[in-house]
């Protein structure tokens, strides 16, 4: 093997690279994926009630509405915009505040409090929204309750939200596509076009050309992972070994690419091999989504020794020490996969000297 | 222009179509799949949230909260703490959430103590139900103790548009229209290689040979995308129950949209150097067309950019004719548009074609 030409290799993947609608598709899956993710699901599953408040007298309600912790206040600045709003659903609620509202509340009196409410919010987000309107008023009028409320926490307390448990499916794409599908894509390609053939009859070997093609994708990869992280504000106070992390977990994926691109005989066949196995690769991520299954299930996926110490860390605030020794078996997957790339290099090496 | 010869093209198409076992496979597994999503989709929205409660409390009516709830959240009665505590940690009978009172709640309130209330909240409940819980357990108090709110916002709200407490759109509902669309993009995937084929291997050049003219070629590649696109949409439509209301509408979009999709898939197809290619160009156009449907799925107005995407026609009418039973003339603004954005995308899909074969 010679480093100068696998630099050479890599070189050329590099300046090839803006051109390959997968590098742009590795570079744009990232923002995409979260943007989806974070978006849609994130919103869908855990929004917050909406209320919007037009304020004609700097009442106290509405600083106080803007400060709760479970529904979302929106100040705007007229009844025709709030109105508006609500009715297309803006807004769960919005509410009227009229000048003097505060002092006629605090004199005991029962002022006009316009409360309108969209005809598609649902009906607990309006008993939420209204009991909370009434709770605002009286701190308002300074009502004390006459109550104390203590929260007695029940059940497991190790719950985590849906949004942070798809942050390994994001990671999983934002790696994948970069480590495991260009390198695999790249090398079917070069063999259908038969380019890879006439590279190895220069000097430049079949190692050198993997050595190059998957430091690009490992690369790519780590970035990209990192990228999502930091879309993701996951880093936890850790990005020096989130980035390690992602570096051995985009090492692993490359060699897997690197065996699939040897492997698959054209394109279709490899776009297929990834479609069906790539379920086994996802596993981690749907064991991760849905705590209820068995938990012993994708320790038998390397993915999961890649995947897992990241969630650990970025969700659980597990430090390097707490996840070592998944870290260790994915270096120890990556090591094993080594000679297995090698024997399959061979083989192809070959095939393809057959056919040059 | 030769209704023979085209047909003769198409029927090339269909054969090499059917030939090709990904093309075929996928687009079983997405009708499969579709199918299955929507059927575990829920066909209805639990606007409720069931608090559990012990304590005598209710065996009192303070102001319509604690006789058996309110619009919007529902009490199931317990008759220790600690079985309250069991039914929350177990999520029995959909309870989220429990207010213990304590057994002296009542008397202790009106001696003008400050009895504690105990809300046993399990780990995850949203923020906005704890709201819930900490005001209705105060409002309570309050009613008991004679004090009664300043405001009344539950009995005097005014609605603003369609009132759909009690018959909100479903999940299933929202997500009729995306996978609709899904189905569409999917076809555009498999059109747009069926073109790129055609293109790389030279085999336009050799109908051309023969007296198909261009026009006939065109005029092939697009009927052939249509029906493509709409066969597969409107059985998945079929078995989604996209026909329901309004079948003949529902026709008329679905057509459009397949038009649409057609376009966009002769020029990935015309560009496409290669698979990768022709599905990474694929998915250039794909992604931005899937926005209005994934748009559709938040509540509240859609933002202006988002109208101007070919597909929000075809989304904002089958919304509203699935959701609001809207008929033609409430359609006729979504549709004109969806036509025009279809006259657009396949006059531009025939014209790039064109241009690529005449490359050739």
């Amino acid at each position: 093997m010679s480093l100068r030409r696998s630099w050479y290799v890599f070189g050329r993947e590099l300046k090839l690279s803006p051109r390959s609608p997968l590098v742009f598709f590795a570079i744009a899956m990232p923002f995409l994926i979260t943007f989806l993710i974070s978006s849609v699901f994130g919103s869908l599953f855990d929004v917050n009630p909406k209320l919007g408040i037009v304020d004609e007298g700097d009442s106290a309600m509405t600083v106080a509405a803007q400060q709760l912790d479970g529904v979302d206040t929106t100040v705007v600045a007229d009844a025709s915009t709030l109105r508006t709003r609500v009715e297309s659903h803006d807004f769960d609620a919005g509410l009227m505040l009229p000048a003097g509202f505060d002092a006629a509340v605090r004199a005991g009196e029962n002022p006009d409090l316009q409360f309108y409410v969209s005809g598609e919010s649902l009906a607990s987000t309006r008993a939420i929204i209204a009991v909370t309107t009434i709770d605002l008023v009286r701190g308002v009028a300074g009502d004390e309750p006459p109550v104390d409320v203590v929260v007695t926490p029940v059940g497991a307390e190790d719950y985590v939200p849906i949004s942070d448990r798809l942050l390994p499916t994001m990671v999983i794409y934002a790696v994948m596509i970069a480590a495991l599908f260009l390198p695999a894509a790249s090398l079917v390609d070069e063999r259908e076009k038969r380019t890879l053939d006439a590279v190895l009859v220069t000097p430049t070997t079949i190692t050198d050309v993997l050595v190059g093609k998957g430091t690009f994708a490992v690369i790519l990869a780590t970035v990209m992972g990192v990228v999502t992280l930091a879309l993701n504000n996951a880093f936890a106070g850790q990005p020096g070994t989130m980035t390690l992390i992602l570096f051995i977990g985009s090492m692993m994926l490359m060699l897997m690419g690197l065996i699939l691109g040897l492997w698959a005989k054209d394109i279709t066949t490899l776009y297929t091999a990834i479609k069906a196995g790539g379920i086994v690769i996802f596993l981690p991520v749907l064991f991760t989504l849905f705590p209820g299954l068995p938990q012993w299930i994708p320790k038998f996926v390397p993915t999961y020794y890649f995947l897992q110490p990241i969630y650990d860390i970025a969700i659980r605030g597990d430090t390097f020490a707490d996840v070592l020794p998944e870290v260790a078996i994915a270096l120890v997957i990556c090591i094993a996969l080594v000679p297995l790339v090698a024997w399959v290099a061979k083989r192809a090496e070959r095939e393809l000297a057959i056919t040059v | 222009m030769s209704g023979a010869r085209i047909v003769a093209i198409m029927g090339k198409d269909l054969r090499e179509f059917a030939r090709n076992r990904f093309f075929v496979f996928i687009t079983l597994l997405v009708l499969v799949a579709y199918v299955a999503i929507f059927w575990f989709l829920p066909d209805s929205v639990d606007e409720t949230v069931h608090i559990g409660v012990s304590g005598t409390v209710l065996n009192t009516d303070v102001g319509g909260v604690t006789d058996g709830g309110t619009a919007g959240f529902a009490l199931e009665v317990y008759p220790s703490e600690e079985e309250l505590r069991a039914a929350v940690e177990e999520g029995r009978g959909d309870i989220v959430a429990g207010i213990a009172f304590p057994p002296d709640f009542l008397a202790s309130v009106a001696a003008g103590e400050k009895p504690t209330v105990r809300l046993l909240i399990p780990a995850g409940l949203p923020a906005e139900v704890r709201l819930l819980l900490q005001g209705a357990v105060d409002e309570v108090a309050f009613s008991i103790a004679g004090s009664p709110p300043p405001v009344d916002p539950i009995t005097e709200a005014i609605v603003l548009g369609t009132d759909r407490a009690g018959a909100q759109v479903s999940m299933q509902q929202q997500m009729r229209p995306l996978l609709l669309i899904m189905v569409l993009m999917v076809e555009v995937f498999a059109l747009s290689s069926l073109v790129a084929i055609e293109v790389q291997e030279r085999t336009a050049v050799a109908v051309l040979a023969t007296p198909v003219r261009i026009v006939d070629f065109l005029a092939a590649k697009g009927i052939f995308g249509i029906i493509l696109a709409f066969v597969e949409a409107a059985l998945l439509g079929i078995l989604i129950g996209a026909f329901a209301v309004n079948a003949p509408a529902v026709i008329v979009i679905l057509l459009l949209g397949a038009l649409i999709v057609t376009g966009f898939a002769m020029i990935s197809g015309s560009y496409g150097k290669d698979f990768m290619g022709t599905l990474m160009i694929s998915m250039l156009f794909m992604i931005p067309l899937m926005i209005p449907a994934f748009a559709a799925l938040f509540p509240g107005s859609t933002p202006g950019w988002v109208k101007i995407i070919p597909t929000y026609g075809l989304v904002d009418a089958m919304i509203r004719i699935t959701v609001d039973g809207a008929g033609w003339s409430d359609i006729a603004p979504a549709l004109l548009m969806l036509a025009g954005w279809g006259l657009v995308a396949f006059g531009a899909g025939a014209l790039v074609l064109r241009r690529r074969v005449a490359t050739l």
